[in-house]
């Protein structure tokens, strides 16, 4: 038998991974998730959770007199040179068992386990000596009692969401690696289901029914227009800095908040952390930066006014004529507005450890380019024109890492701010080989005028 | 490009073969191997030279992947998998199969995405080697992609 080797030739004469080794090696590492899931598991389960359901279930209840009061006291080294203690408050309680009656010291919960001493002794105050109580004991060890039952659910949910998590990615991840295991690419291609549910974020851009590759049109005619029969949604690269400014400043302040309370605490217990406060020079100005960054990016997306795009029909087929409206609205003088009707390839793939994507627009054809436009305060400035889509365009398509985009492009000079970008995504199908009532391509509003 | 490919022998992960390689021979129904969307596709192979490697399962496809820049996508429109006992004793294997090709996608040119489209016939022997054989074919007409020129 012959082992697989580690490198093979991939197409355009690259050298990549072989495919069985790096198959084993993901099978290998989500093998290791789901052991490492369920052994915490197991650990955390024997450790926590069975012991809080046995005194829930098999515990034996009976009354008990409270002799004495105590506190327990745990000291470890946490960090290395650092001695931690926690404290645990228990009472001595009498009770009587099916043997006899018995003296013992309550058995202390990990909820009842903190750090402050006080906090230990308050938890204590609330029992009185001499008072009786309900206590259960364990028929196994009859010296183990327990003054209070119940769950603690914050425990439950941590002994259950992360080995959880762990045994489902490992889990999911190691029978996708073994369905993979010896099947041909295609094979692995043309299963569905199964391999879509283990591998949820491997799932292909939605594409339109009946016409696999070409992207769905469904959102781009969810608006209806004011003059022509769609308005298009905007796709602009500015509003997801917008964003992307906007939930930077929003997360570094609040850090910066937190740290500046604990800070503040600080000085007024009358201790100083010269590192904490060191460190919240640099993030008041990042977070300052943050502000002024995402408040700028604010007015500049807003200041030069909306710009729509209006189209007479939807999706566009090679061939076919439309009309489309280019309407901007908001003040000053724009001293160019172009509108444009572009192809882009967009090109997804991975290099070293980043994901890059490349662009390229190999076909423009302009459509409007007014010059020294202004808007009147009220209303809006629009011009209209029609366009025709080559018979032999390429239609558009997706797929995970590769896409051929249609889009109108609005470009923008104004008077005195920055030049501006907006894009308008358009679907063009492929001619329709099987016409139909239901699929056949429809005539633009311009073409049935004729 | 297709017979290139072919007569090259690749292995599952497109991987030259060391060693003698069989033959596939593929014949379209359309000598020219240009389709159009809704058109139905017919192939007939042959796969000769096994040299007493055993065959015990073929796959035969019709798929579209990319190529380019990007990582490489596939859709796989028609799968058939065929494991016969007849196919183990027989030096010279031929089999046939026809599918009815989709709206999309077409096949394209561009210039950092591509589209193709193929028909692969995969020879599984014993022991866990693999053999497949590609064969490039056109659906539609689309021209290839030329980069605009420059602005003044």
């Amino acid at each position: 038998m012959r082992l697989p080797r580690f490198f093979a030739k991939k197409r355009g004469h690259r050298r990549t991974g072989a495919r069985e080794w790096g198959a084993f090696g993901d099978g290998l590492f989500h093998g290791m998730l789901l052991l490492g899931g369920l052994f915490f598991g197991a650990l955390l389960a024997t450790g926590v959770a069975a012991p809080e359901w046995r005194i829930n279930h098999d515990y034996i209840e009976s009354t008990g007199t409270i002799l004495a009061k105590g506190l327990a006291r745990s000291t470890r080294e946490d960090p290395p040179g650092t001695v931690a203690e926690t404290w645990q408050p228990r009472l001595r309680v009498r009770y009587t068992t099916v043997d006899g009656v018995r003296e013992a010291w309550t058995r202390g919960s990990a909820a009842q386990t903190t750090t402050d001493r006080e906090s230990a002794l308050r938890g204590l105050a609330s029992w009185k000596l001499g008072s009786q109580s309900k206590c259960w004991y364990d028929p196994a060890a009859p010296d183990t009692v327990v003054l209070e039952r119940g769950y603690n659910w914050w425990l439950w949910l941590l002994a259950l969401l992360l080995p959880g998590a762990l045994v489902l990615i490992g889990g999911s991840g190691l029978v996708r690696a073994l369905r993979s295991w010896g099947r041909s690419e295609e094979c692995r291609a043309a299963s569905t289901g199964l391999a879509e549910l283990l591998d949820p974020l491997a799932h292909p851009p939605p594409t339109s029914p009946g016409h696999p590759a070409v992207p769905s049109w469904d959102d781009l005619v969810n608006s209806p227009g004011t003059i022509l029969k769609y308005r298009l949604p905007i796709e602009s690269a500015e509003h997801w800095t917008l964003v992307g400014f906007g939930l930077f400043a929003l997360l570094w302040n609040a850090v910066l908040v937190v740290l500046a309370v604990g800070a503040g605490l600080d000085l007024m217990g009358g201790r100083i952390d010269w590192w904490l406060f060191a460190l919240l020079g640099p993030f008041l100005v990042i977070g300052i930066g943050g502000i002024v960054l995402f408040v700028r990016s604010l007015f500049l997306a807003t200041v030069v006014g909306p710009t729509q795009v209006e189209i007479s029909d939807h999706p566009l087929v090679p061939g076919g004529q439309y009309d489309v409206l280019l309407a901007q609205g908001g003040t000053g003088v724009f001293r160019r507005l172009q509108m444009s009707l572009e192809l882009e390839e967009q090109a997804t793939f991975r290099q070293g450890t980043d994901t890059r994507t490349e662009r390229v627009t190999i076909w423009c054809r302009p459509l409007v380019d007014c010059r020294d436009v202004s808007p009147a305060p009220e209303s809006r400035f629009e011009t209209r024109t029609s366009f025709g889509i080559p018979a032999d365009a390429m239609h558009s398509f997706t797929s995970p890492h590769n896409a051929v985009q249609w889009r109108l492009v609005v470009r923008g000079v104004t008077d005195r701010r920055p030049a501006f970008v907006r894009v308008f995504p358009v679907v063009i199908f492929p001619q329709d080989p099987f016409p139909s009532a239901a699929t056949a391509p429809r005539r633009s509003d311009a073409e049935a005028v004729r | 490009m297709s017979d290139l490919q072919n007569r090259a022998g690749l292995n599952r992960d497109g991987q030259e073969r060391v060693g003698a390689s069989p033959q596939v021979d593929v014949q379209f129904d359309r000598p020219a191997r240009r389709y159009q969307p809704g058109d139905r596709l017919a192939v007939r192979y042959r796969i000769d030279d096994c040299d007493g490697d055993r065959i015990h399962a073929i796959e035969h496809s019709v798929v579209w992947y990319t190529e380019g820049k990007g990582e490489e996508d596939l859709g796989v429109h028609f799968f058939q998998r065929v494991t016969d006992r007849s196919l183990r004793s027989s030096r010279v294997v031929a089999g046939d199969f026809a599918a009815s090709l989709p709206r999309s996608p077409l096949s394209y040119e561009g210039l950092i995405v591509k589209v193709r489209w193929c028909v692969r016939v995969r020879v599984f022997f014993d022991g866990s080697r693999d053999f497949v054989s590609e064969h490039v074919f056109e659906m539609g007409d689309v021209p290839p992609a030329r980069l605009p020129p420059p602005e003044a």
